[in-house]
């Protein structure tokens, strides 16, 4: 290995980059909830606001994880295959026009996690390594 | 390359990415109390919260030649020729939204750019209050935006549109961006998609460019509309329909007298009274289709208006714009058309009076093609940069969606348009 490549790859690690590439995101909700599964389609009704009902006939509120996490965008790639950049303009759109409202977002980990304990109506995404017996995954993305 | 200029971005810009997170995207007013989120089990932040939000276009616009003026639509009663312009493009917009409860919002929103007048006087265009009675049903009422057209109530946002701005052949003719009344909005599952309608009625608040100096005061005119949409996967489809009843009659009479003035100030529509406006219907239709699958978007819509005076011809109008995103950069290539359809003009006693019916309708007539190529680059979170050029190729008599016509006009032009857009 040059030295330049190492260079490169240290950059590389500092920026997150690693981090992103192995980022697993799993859509998750509250283990009390009464929701078992959901289908990758009424994830994205959910999440881009268009139709935001559980199938237990309750009202979803949609958490997402704080700004530049590559959780995220690990997310709306998965999701939809969508860059940030492009959920961006998608909810300047609907906000600008007086329609749906964008997810709540939490500032940190630890405010996704509590937002996501504190109500069974919430749904959310975690890294698969974060799941603990708190949570029910409902959606896995194919790898 | 593509996958690393995804990651950086985000990293590299991570302040504008927190601040328009905070403004944009919760709801978190950035003055107001600070959110609870600390608290454990309080999902939603203090009510009633405030959040302001803005966006914006910075555009310069030139054509190659003088011999028309090009607009972005009829509101604007100059365009650009073959000096560069800000006018037709640039745009500012605020907005604050104030949640009530999770279910009741009121939105306030304020916009300032060239339109009727020759002015930038700030307009109100929303400023309503709405209610989500559930998931699938909400209300809305106040000053709305209208959507003759699917995209047609974020005309103005340019950070939301792919291209510098929305088809001019198709969303030129609209001179409608709001009403003063409700609106009714339902979602049903259907299948594996959503079927979702819109319902709306109200008055018109607002005045449009009629002629270079004139305008036309819209206010009291009737506008009822809806709209059906289908969403399946990367699909949606819509249709859509709306009609608006003119109370107050255009500036007609003026707009002889202060031209050549050839009836020597008798008033033109007590001559010819089917030329009138007032109390008529204009019915607009239309289609969309749009097909969204990760980088790929192309848009496709057709619409139909149909005029029950003879003073606007009736037209019809199209445009397939496709977009593929390469990282941060988005290439789009388009093709638009619009084309009035020639009806009987009303007759009358005398030959003087017919040739001015006749050179009235003109005013009226296109018949063109426009052929668009752009890339949009998404320079930051929140700003992106766009570059288009419009080759505008047309029949000589295709002179509605154009200004101040010169006699070298031939139907043809070719726009560039430099734009910045933002939100915040």
């Amino acid at each position: 290995m040059t030295q330049r490549t190492l260079l490169i790859l240290i950059l590389l690690s500092l920026l997150g980059l690693g981090a992103s590439v192995n980022a697993e995101p799993v859509v998750v909700v509250n283990a009390a909830s009464a929701v078992k599964q959901l289908s990758q389609d009424e994830v994205i009704n959910i999440f881009l606001g268009r139709y935001r009902r559980l199938p237990t006939g309750e009202s979803a509120i949609p958490i997402d994880q704080p700004e530049g996490s590559p959780l995220r965008a690990e997310f709306y790639r998965k999701l939809v295959n969508k860059d940030l950049n492009e959920i961006n303009a998608y909810w300047s759109r609907l906000i600008f026009s007086g329609r749906t409202s964008p997810p709540l977002q939490a500032a940190n980990l630890a405010n996704v996690m509590s937002l996501l304990t504190g109500s069974a109506s919430s749904i959310g995404y975690l890294d698969r390594s974060q799941v603990d017996k708190r949570f029910r995954i409902v959606l896995e993305f194919p790898p | 390359m593509k996958v690393i200029a995804r990651k950086f971005r985000p990293i590299l810009f991570p302040s504008l990415r927190k601040s328009l997170a905070i403004c944009v995207l919760t709801g978190i007013s950035l003055g107001g109390p600070s959110p609870s989120w600390a608290i454990d089990n309080e999902v939603l932040p203090e009510l009633p919260d405030i959040s302001l939000h803005g966006f914006g276009t910075l555009g310069i616009t030139r054509s190659n030649n003088d011999n028309a003026q090009f607009i972005r639509d009829l509101t604007q009663p100059q365009g650009a020729g073959a000096q560069w312009t800000a006018k037709v493009d640039s745009v500012l917009g605020v907005q604050a939204n104030v949640r009530f409860s999770p279910r009741t919002e009121a939105v306030l929103q304020a916009v300032t750019r060239y339109h009727g007048n020759e002015s930038y006087q700030p307009e109100l265009t929303w400023a309503f209050l709405k209610h989500d009675f559930s998931p699938d049903f909400s209300l809305r009422g106040g000053r709305l935006g209208t959507e003759f057209y699917m995209l047609g109530d974020s005309r103005l946002v340019g950070y939301s549109n792919l291209s510098v701005r929305p088809p001019p052949d198709f969303y030129g003719t609209l001179v409608f961006s709001y009403i003063d009344g409700v609106d009714v909005s339902a979602t049903l599952p259907v299948a594996s998609g959503l079927l979702k309608s819109k319902l709306f009625a109200g008055q018109s608040p607002e005045k449009t460019t009629f002629a270079p100096d004139l305008l036309w005061n819209l206010q009291g005119s009737t506008l009822v509309g809806g709209y059906v949409d289908y969403l399946s996967g990367p699909w949606q489809v819509r249709l859509s329909h709306a009609q608006v009843r003119f109370e107050l009659e255009s500036p007609l009479d003026a707009a002889v007298q202060a031209g050549s003035n050839p009836l020597s100030g008798v008033p033109y529509l007590s001559l010819v009274p089917e030329m009138a406006m007032a109390n008529r219907l204009s019915h607009f239709s239309s289609i969309g289709l749009v097909y969204d699958q990760g980088p790929l978007n192309v848009q496709f819509m057709l619409n139909q208006i149909r005029h029950d005076s003879p003073a606007y011809a009736d037209s019809r109008a199209g445009y397939l714009m496709a977009a593929y995103r390469l990282g941060a950069l988005t290439p789009y290539l388009g093709v638009s058309r619009s084309l009035s359809i020639l009806e009987a003009l009303p007759t009358s006693a005398s030959a003087l009076v017919d040739a001015v019916t006749k050179v009235l309708a003109a005013r009226r007539y296109t018949d063109q093609h426009t052929y668009t190529m752009g890339g949009r680059w998404d320079v930051q979170k929140s700003l992106a940069l766009k570059a288009q050029v419009d080759w505008i190729r047309g029949q000589p008599s295709s002179v509605f969606l154009f200004k101040n016509r010169q006699a070298g006009w031939d139907g043809n032009m070719t726009v560039v348009s430099l734009a910045l857009d933002f939100v915040f």
